[in-house]
């Protein structure tokens, strides 16, 4: 009878993503997942979804739920670096990898997602979950044509990647979102980036910059899952099992309809801005990469898990002939 | 008695000090921001830092302005009601409705702790270019709440000795 | 317990505590704290602390004590007393003149700030010294710079059009350009408003006496009081156009104009630093401390599910694209009474946005209705912002009821203004469609 009731309880569980309302990802994602595991648990998890600041500013959804605020969360794990070293392979690398398909294989088929799975466990009492692998890539107001074009070019930039693009001759700073538009339409920059197309449309970049340059500064996973895990334990058995499976399977799902809406919102772009896609030939992808590569080995200092991540980087860009 | 006014002054004092120093940072700020447009507009060489050490001067200077502020009745109220009062109901309303002002500050001064601890634990830097140390910024909310705790703590030995007859001058 | 028994049980105690005199932040965080526990328990006291965390990394407030500061050095400098002079020779004669050159100067300074906090504390201290001292009537006076001083979020550029975009996915272009033409309909509605009551009741805005009206020459030389404002404007305005600075960096830029003109005073002393640095500190302090409070309590609220009260509230639309139109414009009235704007946005346009595009509404028109709501809002006892904001710049001789009394005919004034932009779109729609399609 205790089982019966038990089976019957209805969970509640707070939880807030760091993308605002109007990110496509907050619906495709968030709500997406919290929709699903209501039905597939017949409404006895009901995950309640929450935009960024809503409870807890966008970038401290890490603490919140590490400290059991949030039993479950979305966040990027750019925000927490400092406190997880390996969130850097997590956020992108520069120049890592050329496609979505290779960030893929990476985190699925050679290891690395497990590698994080079972460092956060250990390390912060948390599931770890990525959401999709996607690019980041630059819009721009000039076109770049080689990687020489880079130099003087003055771009809203943040992070590791604002490191990358200073070492290669680029005026990178850091402005707050709300600032970028009005920065771009002054001339004050000359580009920026925020997600790839979906992300610099959203932000309405494409009404300044009329071209989007590829290839991607980064593929990666930035975006995360983080689920805590006492509030997970407390779950019945078959709730768990449910969570864990439909977040796996998010993770394909998400990937793949992201890549579609990219290419959807890029012949949109296309047509009706006059955004013109520039695609940098390999020769000046592999000076791009080069430059990175300083970066990728102060990554690998960090710690013995950014160390053993970068090395499969770099086996992997080994492998495509791309690096020696 | 002469003890607790001994302390109550030497807490206006301290406040007092600090937001006197504290106040040198809108310079700071101003002379960053400046900075920062000259070098990029001029220059075309932006710096990693300006945005950020503008950024974190500010949340430093807000969060420590809590104790001077009280100490000099700057945290505004509302004061239809209130004005109508004599000073002793004053008091006796300010003792009840400090409650509230405890929880909160309390609050502050203990997550700010945790949160201050975890960061001194990895010694916390900035995910950004620049890369700062974080930790010393958010060891200044618990510092802050502190500061203002100590400050509200005057405020109820003052209320209370109103309450008790006694004529303590506010804010002097 | 429902969120429609909550929401009045929360909102309450908000009410009862600020009658009772306790500092707003304090009431603001205190009571978030205990309805905190009770709703969600303890593990959820964080989220104060992460909220205010929050508010310490916002690079858009950086503005407060820049704009400040600019403003307390513009006081101390002679710099606005001068500008004063200059208006009440010129504009003399017309009743209310001074009132109305406050107000045609917090629209520029509203075209140079986009935090409306900013431009009441800056434009309090420049304007309110200089019109008390002029015997204009304290109402009036206090009245005019608070309906002036919301005007910052209205005309670009503006931080809560920023966050309507960030919610909505509205082009800020566009919404920058919506918000010119209601801005300037609010000003010549409060400037007439201000002319008429004036031209009745001379005695709220005397007119300058017949024997202290100078001749051409006097007036001619009292212009160059203009210079030093107008260079400030167009060092602020200038950069942000050009490409300088940011919105937020161009308050810098104010301080380094606000600093010349002090030199070309001859009045930049150490202890006039000092002193302006000083009120700056207590000033933006008094301010950050509300937010810290205010981010607090819009998060409890949310946390209770503040979203689900506006989505109840929904089935009582009477029907119709007026009605619903009418009904969202009260339901957002009556929240400003008591909550934050950002919070106020952050509830209710997820829920209100799709009936109104339902209806076929344009977005940006809809958003710049909303942007005057809320600057209302800013203005409406017993929680407005602004008036709290103004409460700390008045000398003590004005009292938080004068505050209140003085903004109501402001209030109707620019309800009116709201009427016309939401019966005529085109005032608000005209500018972005001219530039966008
Ligand atoms: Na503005
Ligand atoms: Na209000």
């Amino acid at each position: 009878n205790v089982e019966a009731a038990e089976s019957q309880k209805v969970i509640t569980w707070k939880s807030q993503s760091h993308w605002p309302m109007a990110s496509s990802s907050y619906r495709d994602s968030l709500v997406a997942v919290a929709e699903r595991i209501k039905e597939r648990t017949n409404g006895r998890l009901v995950i309640e979804p929450h935009p960024g600041g809503a409870l807890v500013p966008g970038p401290q959804v890490f603490t919140a739920v590490k400290q059991g605020m949030l039993p479950i969360g979305v966040t990027s794990s750019a925000y927490d670096l400092a406190e997880v070293p390996i969130f850097n392979v997590v956020a992108g690398l520069p120049l890592n990898f050329a496609a979505e398909w290779e960030g893929v294989y990476f985190h699925q088929w050679m290891g690395f997602e497990q590698m994080v799975k079972d460092y956060m466990l250990e390390n912060h009492d948390m599931l770890f979950f990525t959401d999709k692998i996607y690019t980041t890539e630059l819009s721009l107001k000039k076109p770049v044509r080689t990687f020489e074009d880079f130099k003087g070019l003055k771009l809203r930039s943040s992070g590791i990647l604002q490191k990358y693009l200073t070492s290669i001759g680029a005026a990178a700073s850091m402005i707050p979102g709300g600032d970028i538009y009005a920065a771009l339409a002054s001339g004050m920059m000359d580009g920026a980036h925020w997600g790839a197309v979906q992300g610099s449309y959203s932000m309405k970049f494409y009404e300044i910059s009329k071209y989007h340059l590829r290839p991607a500064l980064n593929v990666a996973a930035t975006d995360i899952w983080l689920v805590n895990k006492k509030a997970f334990d407390k779950l019945p058995e078959d709730l768990q099992e449910i969570l864990v499976s439909t977040l796996e399977e998010h993770f394909w799902l998400r990937t793949n309809q992201y890549i579609y809406l990219e290419s959807l919102v890029l012949s949109k772009i296309q047509r009706e801005d006059n955004v013109t896609l520039i695609t940098l030939p390999p020769e000046e992808y592999a000076k791009m990469q080069k430059a990175a590569l300083k970066i990728w080995d102060d990554v690998a200092a960090l710690s013995p898990e950014c160390e053993e991540a970068v090395e499969m980087v770099k086996e992997f860009n080994r492998k495509m002939g791309r690096i020696d | 008695m002469r003890v607790l006014l001994k302390v109550i002054a030497c807490i206006d004092a301290f406040n007092d000090r600090l937001g006197r120093i504290l106040s040198y940072a809108v310079l700071l700020m101003f002379l960053v921001v400046l900075s920062e447009v000259i070098r990029r507009y001029v220059f075309n060489a932006p710096t990693v830092w300006g945005t950020e050490l503008t950024q974190l001067t500010f949340g430093v200077y807000s969060i420590l302005a809590g104790g001077y502020l009280l100490r000099w009745g700057g945290h505004v109220n509302v004061d239809i009601l209130y004005n109508r009062f004599s000073t002793r109901t004053k008091a006796f309303i300010d003792i009840l409705t400090s409650v509230l002002f405890f929880l909160f500050c309390g609050m502050m001064l203990i997550y700010g702790s945790i949160l201050a601890k975890n960061s001194i634990a990895i010694w916390e830097h900035s995910v950004s270019a620049w890369g700062p140390p974080l930790w010393p910024v958010k060891l200044m909310i618990p510092f802050g709440a502190f500061l203002l705790l100590l400050q509200g703590v005057a405020k109820l030995i003052r209320d209370i000795l109103t309450l008790a007859g006694a004529d303590v001058k506010e804010g002097s | 317990m429902s969120i429609e028994l909550l929401t009045i049980l929360f909102f309450s105690t908000l009410i009862i505590f600020l009658l009772l005199g306790l500092p707003l932040a304090f009431v603001l965080g205190g009571v978030s704290v205990v309805f905190l526990y009770f709703t969600w328990g303890p593990e959820a006291f964080y989220m104060v602390v992460l909220q205010s965390w929050g508010v310490m990394n916002k690079f858009t407030l950086v503005a407060i004590p820049l704009f400040v500061f600019m403003a307390m050095i513009l006081e101390r400098s002679g710099t606005a007393n001068d500008l004063y002079d200059m208006m009440y020779l010129w504009f003399g004669r017309l009743r209310g003149g001074l009132a109305i050159g406050t107000v045609v100067i917090c629209a520029i300074f509203a075209a140079m700030c986009g935090i409306s906090g900013a431009a009441v504390v800056s434009m309090g201290t420049i304007a309110l010294p200089s019109m008390l001292k002029r015997d204009y009537d304290k109402l009036i006076a206090v009245g005019c710079i608070n309906a002036g001083g919301g005007w910052g979020i209205l005309i670009p550029p503006s931080i809560i059009m920023i966050l309507y975009s960030l919610i909505t996915g509205e082009s800020v272009g566009r919404l920058f350009a919506g918000g010119v033409f209601p801005g300037l309909l609010m000003l010549v509605l409060v400037s007439v408003y201000i002319a008429v009551r004036c031209y009745f009741q001379p005695e709220l805005g005397p007119p300058l006496p017949v024997e202290e009206r100078g001749d051409w020459l006097r007036k001619f030389r009292s212009l160059k009081a203009v210079i030093l404002p107008v260079m400030i404007v167009i060092m602020v305005m200038g950069s942000i156009v050009m490409g300088i600075a940011t919105p937020t960096e161009a308050a810098g830029m104010g301080v380094l104009g606000a600093i010349i003109s002090g030199l070309v005073y001859r009045q930049l002393t150490r202890s006039l630093i000092v002193e302006a640095g000083i009120r700056t500190f207590r000033l933006t302090g008094m301010i950050m401390w509300i937010l810290f409070g205010a981010y607090c309590f819009t998060a409890a609220y949310q946390g209770m599910g503040a979203s689900r009260l506006i989505e109840s509230l929904m089935q009582y639309v009477p029907g119709g694209p007026w009605g619903t139109i009418v009904f969202i414009q009260v339901v957002v009235f009556l929240l400003a009474m008591v909550l934050d704007p950002m919070g106020i946005m952050m509830i209710c346009v997820p829920v209100f946005l799709p009936v109104v595009l339902s209806y076929g509404f344009d977005p940006v028109w809809f958003g710049i209705l909303f942007i005057i709501n809320m600057e209302i809002g800013y203005m409406t006892p017993p929680f407005g912002f602004n008036l709290f904001y103004m409460k700390a710049i008045v000398p003590p001789s004005i009292t938080m009821g004068d505050v209140y009394r003085s903004i109501i005919p402001f209030v109707i004034v620019q309800l009116v203004g709201m009427a016309l932009v939401m019966i005529f779109p085109e005032i608000a729609l005209w500018l972005p469609d001219l530039f966008f399609d």
